[in-house]
């Protein structure tokens, strides 16, 4: 599903990635943890192509196809999906309206019809009734006034939606209290299937309670320094950072 | 009369530096004669449909049309020309207008009554309408009031005046629209009077012609009036919107609101100049102001100018203005869900003026307004709101 060799990227002048290589085949969920400043989110900005993040060397292949000669819009056509540690606010664009306009994008780029209203309604409902989300949210502006946690349940209901082959979770997990933990967990849960990946990056083992990885891997100083089981991340909750960094020095 | 020399204003006057005035030097003021009846079907043809709920009154170069609009007992044209002129570079097009007017349309709302009437002010060539507005104590208007070019093409001027009193604690919803032809010319100015208790909500949407300015002043005449002014300009190509308004209050407990936003895409430039005067009897007055533009185009210019002149401690004003681009955060989130880069910009500029159009009072007129506007913001402006 998605292959990152050699990877090096740059933020302006910042050299972030630094050689990271990746393997994340389909069907699998792999969880990306590391320290502040590692470069997780600069991983998924970039494999997300969020301008401004420049790759200088290296190679991601996504289903086989070059994912960095596409634009942002095309990656996400193409089935990629960036759920945001920071969803914005967009007033004046309602979700009901992005929802649609991102699904019916993405089946025209399946060769797919798009949605008719009542189909878009059916289908919108299930979704929202996974995240125990109230049908009113549909009719806001994007994020408009939602607290941290109601963000994140929009980030994933617009995943469920919209049934990407490969989602990047950038920390989900941040922000919310128990209950809304569980409800993100499951959502994303429900997409799991043999055909998908998952690529959780987060800096805490409890949403890896709730969402078993294959994987576990650990970010820093822009590579994977540390890769293991879901046996990992609780060796990392109980023993912190240091002692991978210092293996890997 | 008409042969009195034309005095335009210039941009040395200090409230005229952002207009566009470089066209009016050649321009005929001279107004156009009333259309022949024959010239009216195809004037009908052109006309937005109907607002369900609002009686219609239309002018075709500033001549009332009976056959195009509603009877109204509250209505009345009278065709007082030669009316006062008065002094200072802020009304000289307003003096043109006097100078010019093929009459006055008089709407008189009486005490406590209710009137949703919609005037179409049509242009072929040069018109100057008119509309001088009371509403007695209580009473409540909603008006529409829309500008359209006979045809896109021509090269109209449009130079309106209206003049409104609205009465202790009465109402009136106004709601202005431009259709202009590409090349038109668009002027206006108002003078509005505000009682003791009144509720003032103006919703102006800029857009279509070559050059417009509007000129606002208000007044806060009694104690206790409320004024809302929400106004939307988009420009673009070589297009340039002007907007001056200013607010006196005069009297204690006013309230004045007032919220800009612009867009200035290819060469075009927007600007919006709002003062706001404070006298030393307007005690406990509330002012905010809150103008934005969009800087959409390499070589497009905005220009927001809030003024505050105060002669008393006891009032709150607020006010900000913003000059800026599309925000990069919004376009990235948009991109990434699917959506492709001229639909997410046409949706963000959307985005960006929705705080305006959705004060719109109907919601045919918003879905008229939606439509006009689509050539600009292809894609966003039709489905934003389904």
């Amino acid at each position: 599903m998605l292959v990152i060799k050699d990877l090096h990227a740059k933020v302006g002048d910042r050299k972030v990635l630094d050689g990271l290589n990746l393997e994340v085949p389909a069907g699998e969920v792999h969880a990306i943890m590391g320290p502040n400043g590692s470069g997780k989110s600069t991983l998924a900005y970039t494999l997300a192509g969020r301008p401004g993040y420049e790759v200088t060397a290296g190679s991601v292949s996504y289903q086989g196809r070059d994912l960095l000669a596409l634009a942002p819009e095309e990656r996400a056509q193409a089935g990629l999906f960036l759920g945001f540690q920071y969803p914005v606010e967009i007033p004046g664009v309602n979700n009901v309206y992005l929802l649609k306009a991102a699904l019916n994008a993405a089946r025209k780029h399946r060769g797919e019809a798009e949605v008719d209203a009542f189909e878009f309604l059916t289908l919108v409902r299930e979704k929202m009734k996974v995240m125990q989300m109230d049908e009113a949210f549909l009719s806001r502006g994007v994020n408009e006034g939602f607290s941290g946690g109601e963000k994140k349940r929009n980030e994933i209901l617009q995943m469920l939606v919209l049934e990407p082959s490969l989602a990047l979770l950038d920390e989900t997990d941040s922000g919310l209290d128990i209950d809304a933990l569980k409800v993100v967990a499951n959502g994303v849960n429900t997409l799991r299937s043999p055909t998908r990946a998952i690529v959780l990056v987060t800096h805490y083992q409890r949403l890896l309670d709730y969402i078993q990885p294959d994987r576990v891997h650990v970010l820093a100083r822009g590579r994977i320094i540390r890769s293991g089981g879901p046996e990992l991340a609780r060796e990392l909750e109980a023993r912190g950072y240091d002692w991978v960094l210092n293996e890997a020095a | 009369m008409s042969a009195m020399p034309i005095v335009l204003p210039s941009n040395r006057d200090e409230n005229w530096r952002y207009a566009n005035l470089r066209g009016l030097a050649r321009a005929r003021f001279e107004p156009a004669p009333a259309p022949e009846a024959t010239q009216l079907g195809d004037i009908a043809g052109r006309l937005p449909a109907a607002l369900p709920g609002y009686a219609r009154l239309v002018l075709v170069d500033g001549h009332h049309v009976a056959a195009l609009s509603t009877a109204l007992p509250d209505v009345n044209i009278t065709h007082d020309v030669d009316a006062q002129e008065k002094s200072g570079a802020d009304q000289r097009f307003a003096n043109l207008n006097r100078r010019f007017r093929q009459g006055t349309c008089r709407i008189a709302v009486p005490a406590q009554a209710a009137l949703a009437l919609e005037v179409l002010c049509v242009a072929t060539a040069s018109s100057h309408p008119a509309l001088d507005i009371t509403l007695g104590d209580g009473a409540k208007l909603q008006l529409i009031e829309r500008q359209l070019s006979a045809r896109g093409d021509d090269s109209t001027l449009v130079n309106l005046h209206l003049a409104a009193r609205v009465g202790e604690h009465a109402q009136f919803e106004l709601a202005r629209i431009g259709h202009h032809g590409a090349k038109a010319q668009a002027l206006d100015t108002l003078e509005l009077q505000l009682d003791a208790g009144a509720n003032m909500k103006l919703v102006q949407v800029i857009e279509g012609a070559l050059a417009s300015r509007s000129t606002a002043f208000v007044e806060h005449v009694g104690r206790e009036a409320s004024l809302e002014w929400y106004v939307a300009a988009l420009g673009e190509g070589t297009q340039h919107h002007d907007a001056f308004v200013h607010v006196t209050h005069a009297a204690p407990g006013a309230r004045t609101l007032q919220c800009f936003r612009g867009i200035a895409t290819g060469r075009s430039r927007v600007a919006f100049n709002g003062h706001m005067r404070v006298e030393a009897a307007a005690l406990g007055t509330q002012t905010d102001q809150s103008l934005k533009c969009l800087l959409a185009g390499a070589e497009a210019e905005a220009d927001v100018r809030p003024q505050l002149e105060i002669y008393t401690d006891a009032v709150k004003a607020s006010h900000g203005a913003t000059v800026g681009k599309l925000d990069a955060d919004m376009l990235f989130y948009l991109l990434s869900r699917s959506i492709p880069p001229a639909t997410a910009e046409s949706l963000l500029k959307w985005a960006f003026v929705s705080d305006v159009l959705a004060k719109l009072p109907s919601p045919e007129l918003r879905s008229q307004v939606a439509a006009a506007l689509e050539r600009q913001l292809p894609g966003a402006a039709t489905r934003a709101w389904s």
